[in-house]
Order: C-alpha cells, then sequence, then structure tokens
C-alpha cells in the first residue's frame, strides 16, 4: 500500500495472566479509511483494541500512531491524540442525559469553543439523537444508544474510531442503519478499526480486512477479495 | 413563649443549623461521588479548618477574610497532598485500604491539631449583631441565619459546578463509570485532586459557620459524625439529597432538643439521628433520594 499509515501494529503480544489473548498481531490502517478485523468470539479481537486504547498493557510490540508509539501511554492521553475506542456494550453513561454524554464525548479535545459545532455535525450525522437530546441514556432504545455511543466518539473528532461489536444484539433493520453510516464517518477524516462477528456486513464496508483467529492474523487483504475467499465464505460467512 | 411560637422557633432553628450541617455533608459527598470513597475524616477536616481560621484570626492578628484564606490555602495544600502522596499510591487496590486510611488521617489530624494548635484559642466571633430577630413573636438569631444564607449560597454554586460546568461533568462521569471517563479523554487523578482541594475549600466554610454558631474547639469535629445520618437519610450520590437531609437532621435535633430532652432529662436530641440513621437503614438503605442500582442487561 502506498497509502500512508495512521495506525501501524507491529509484532503486537497481549496476555492475560498465562493466556495468550493476542500473539504476534501486525496490521495497518490506513488514514480515512475502514479496516474490518473479523473472526470468532475468542480471536483477541477486543483485546487488541484495548491494548491499542491503553486499557490492557501489550507484553511487547509497539503500536504507532502517526509515528508515535502510544505504549504504556495512560488511557485518557490516548483518547487526547483523537484515539477514540467504542468499547463492545456500549459504555453509556446510563443516568446522564444524552446531550452530556455527547459533551462528555467533547472532552478530548482541548478547545471548549467549537463544543455547539460537534453537536450540530453529530446531528446531523445522527438526526434521532437531535430529538432525544435531554432523555436519560438509559432510557433509549438499544439502536439508539449505539448511535449514541458512535456519536460521542465522534465528539472527539477522532482520527481513529474503534467499534467494537456495533452490531451485536440489534435486530437487523438497525445494523443495516448502522452500517450505513459507518461509511460516513470517513467522509469527516475519520479512519474506522472496525470489530464484527458479522463478517458479511464489516467486509461489504471496509476497504481491507484481517481475519484474526486465536490471536494471530490468519489472512489479510482488501475486504473484497476475502469476501470472495472459500476460507472466509464457509468459516465467518456461514457459506456450505 | 406560645406554644405554637415555639414550634416555629425549634424548626427555623433546627433548618438553620441544618444549612450548616449541609456544608459539612457535601465535604464529604463530593468525595464519595467522585471516587466511591467514604471519608471517614470529614469532622477533623471540618476542625482542622476552624482551628486555621481561629489561628489565622489570634495567631496572626488577620481580619476574618485574612484569616478564610490563610485556611482554604492550607486545607487544599493538605488535600493536594494528601491525594497525591496517599491515594494516588492505593489507586487501584481495594476501596477499602483507601477508606481505612482516612480513618488513620483523621486521628493523626486530631492528635497533631492538639500539639500544634496549643494555646491558641478556637472560637471564632460574629461579626453580625447577636441580638436575636424577632419575626411575629418567633426570635431567630441572626448569626444563624446569616450562616445559613452563606451555606445556602455555597450549596448554589456547588450545584452549578456539578450540573454546569466542564468539570463538574467530568467528575459525575468519573462516580458513574471510571473505564468510560478515562476513554472521553478525563485524567482521573487530575479530577480527584480537584474533588479533594473541594473537600478543603467546603471544610473552611463549615468548619467557620460551625464555629460562629455551634462554639468551636474540638466539638467542632462533632459535626463530623452528624454528616453519617445526613448522607445515609439524603442517599450517598444526591446532592438535594443531602440538603435535605440536613435540613431534616438539623429539624429533628431541634424538636427533640425542646420537647423531648426536658422529659428525659436531656441528650436524646443527639441520638435521634441515629435513630432516623438506623430506621433508614432498614427501610431504605440507599436512602431517600439515592437510587437503588439498576442495570440495563
Amino acid at each position: 500500500m502506498n497509502v500512508p499509515a495512521l495506525l501501524e501494529i507491529e509484532d503486537l503480544h497481549v496476555s492475560y495472566g498465562r493466556i495468550r489473548a493476542v500473539q504476534g498481531v501486525s496490521l495497518t490502517v490506513p488514514d480515512a479509511a475502514i479496516v474490518a478485523l473479523i473472526g470468532a468470539n475468542g480471536a483477541g479481537k477486543s483485546t487488541l483494541l484495548r491494548a491499542i486504547s491503553g486499557i490492557v498493557r501489550p507484553r511487547r510490540g509497539a503500536v504507532r500512531f502517526l509515528g508515535e508509539d502510544l505504549v504504556g501511554l495512560p488511557v485518557h492521553q490516548i483518547a487526547r491524540r483523537h484515539v477514540i475506542h467504542v468499547p463492545e456494550g456500549r459504555g453509556m453513561l446510563a443516568r446522564m442525559t444524552v446531550l452530556e454524554n455527547l459533551r462528555l464525548g467533547g472532552f478530548a479535545r482541548s478547545g471548549h469553543a467549537s463544543t455547539a459545532l460537534e453537536l450540530d455535525r453529530v446531528f446531523a450525522l445522527f438526526p434521532v439523537l437531535s430529538q432525544r437530546r435531554g432523555q436519560l441514556a438509559g432510557s433509549l432504545s438499544g439502536g439508539e444508544q449505539q448511535m449514541l455511543a458512535i456519536a460521542r466518539g465522534m465528539m472527539a473528532r477522532p482520527r481513529l474510531l474503534m467499534l467494537d461489536e456495533p452490531s451485536l444484539g440489534l435486530a437487523p433493520l438497525l445494523v443495516r442503519e448502522i452500517f450505513r453510516i459507518i461509511p460516513r464517518l470517513t467522509a469527516e477524516g475519520t479512519a474506522v478499526l472496525l470489530v464484527e462477528q458479522n463478517a458479511r456486513m464489516a467486509l461489504q464496508c471496509a476497504a481491507h480486512a484481517y481475519v484474526l483467529q486465536t490471536g494471530r492474523v490468519v489472512l489479510s487483504g482488501p475486504a473484497a477479495d476475502l469476501l470472495a475467499t472459500p476460507e472466509v465464505q464457509r468459516a465467518y460467512l456461514g457459506a456450505g | 413563649m406560645p406554644d405554637l411560637a415555639f414550634l416555629a422557633f425549634l424548626v427555623v432553628d433546627g433548618a438553620l443549623a441544618g444549612a450548616i450541617y449541609a456544608l459539612a455533608a457535601l465535604a464529604f459527598v463530593v468525595v464519595y461521588k467522585a471516587s466511591r470513597m467514604i471519608n471517614f475524616a470529614v469532622g477533623e477536616w471540618i476542625m482542622l479548618a476552624s482551628r486555621m481560621v481561629a489561628s489565622g484570626l489570634h495567631g496572626f492578628g488577620f481580619g476574618l477574610g485574612g484569616a478564610l484564606g490563610l485556611a482554604c490555602v492550607g486545607m487544599v495544600a493538605l488535600a493536594m497532598a494528601f491525594n497525591r502522596v496517599v491515594l494516588r499510591r492505593l489507586f487501584g487496590q481495594s476501596l477499602l485500604s483507601s477508606i481505612m486510611v482516612t480513618i488513620g488521617l483523621g486521628i493523626l489530624l486530631r492528635g497533631s491539631a492538639a500539639i500544634v494548635f496549643a494555646g491558641i484559642p478556637p472560637r471564632i466571633t460574629s461579626p453580625v449583631p447577636l441580638e436575636p430577630l424577632v419575626i411575629r413573636g418567633v426570635p431567630v438569631s441572626i448569626d444563624k441565619l446569616v450562616a445559613a444564607m452563606i451555606a445556602g449560597a455555597c450549596i448554589i454554586g456547588l450545584g452549578w459546578f456539578f450540573h454546569g460546568s466542564r468539570t463538574g461533568l467530568a467528575l459525575r462521569a468519573i462516580a458513574i463509570d471510571q473505564q468510560v471517563a478515562m476513554a472521553v479523554g478525563i485524567d482521573l487523578h487530575r479530577h480527584f485532586a480537584i474533588a479533594w482541594a473541594l473537600v478543603g475549600v467546603l471544610s473552611v466554610l463549615a468548619g467557620t459557620l460551625g464555629s460562629v454558631v455551634l462554639g468551636g474547639g474540638f466539638g467542632i469535629g462533632l459535626l463530623g459524625l452528624k454528616v453519617f445520618p445526613i448522607v445515609i437519610v439524603g442517599g450517598l450520590d444526591s446532592l438535594l439529597g443531602t440538603i435535605v437531609g440536613a435540613l431534616v437532621i438539623g429539624i429533628l435535633e431541634s424538636l427533640t432538643a425542646g420537647y423531648i430532652d426536658p422529659l428525659v432529662g436531656g441528650g436524646f436530641s443527639h441520638v435521634a439521628p441515629y435513630v432516623v440513621l438506623i430506621a433508614t437503614l432498614l427501610v431504605r438503605p440507599y436512602g431517600l433520594f439515592g437510587r437503588p442500582d439498576v442495570e440495563r442487561v
């Protein structure tokens, strides 16, 4: 690839005690691109995201963002570099309003002044949240909560947004809605690293993809090519 | 005094004391909200703050403003040092060890205050006239009224801080979920320091108003003991609940002191808040305004 890399992971190893969750993963996310990370439960996808955002500390390897190694930085410092993690289960503050959750999302930016501008931008992406702004986040439907989680991430004007299972537990119609929005995020200058069990949807919207199996990358390439690969079709797309 | 006027006097007097209790209780709630930590030394913090103000007045010969400034600087410095040197090291450990440390700090503060402030009178006198105001036959002590108004203003300011400012929003987020707070870019340790600095300032206010109205000295530390029935009744993390709880406890004390103490020979008014504490724990363990933890699964 001749596109300059935004995120470059090199030979990353992460362990939980004696369990080796990620074993020597290397991957690249180009600027403003969508990269999908697919694989079965327990393949190490979420752990990889947690290592990038600083929640867990890798045992070995480098996470370079715009050339700077993020390993060892505290979580809030990584967020302030506009690397934003939207965890599985969304991490909503249910007892705060939609608007308060969004304002919190803007915390990673240093200036206060543009919060109103940022809110307008996010409400343009998610009009439903604009109507719900005064409601408690906990009272939203599952789909709306997922949108709020992504919207809160976008408030930080992320260069890299990491989405962990955004389609989890949502009705098919809402899953399509989420996947309709994700490509629009890149138009805002945000690259997306997308972890998904719904491999078909993920591969359809990503430019590039990696397949993880027991902590290792077993396949990688342009998403369209992976979609056509027999192994991927058999293992992840449910084709005979 | 006619019966109704006596009742009105007790209620007003209790409510005014309650406003000062509310400040003390808020010094406790601020830290609980931000870090789920129970500061058992809140009474000692208030005592130390009031002794600092008294030393400013009697030891250094400052005016009230200067003495308050000195005490604020001293208490904020103590708060920062305690957070930085002790609590930061315990971060990530069991919350219980941090809580035990506050008990230790309380004992240390009580002991060293007796040595450091030896010979300095603890009293802080009221700059307002002592003649009570009589409204429709009900006497209202002016120093209590002024103290309650100052306490009320501080509480409103604190309410704005938590619900209207960016830092307050961050503190509330930390209180709900530290992981989420970090993930949106909030520096936890910086905000813990801010919360403790607030405890320092609130201690100065509560200690000063408490000393003026209730008398200074080590007795002021008892204000710390009143905090527990207040926050249990009000719910540990609700600002509004804390204020209501403080008023309830203040009025309850005053009423029992007026009506029951003469019958039983005194002292029941000191026990009454704890009776309410136990009753609340039995009926609504999360307090009148606290919410039982509900999670969406």
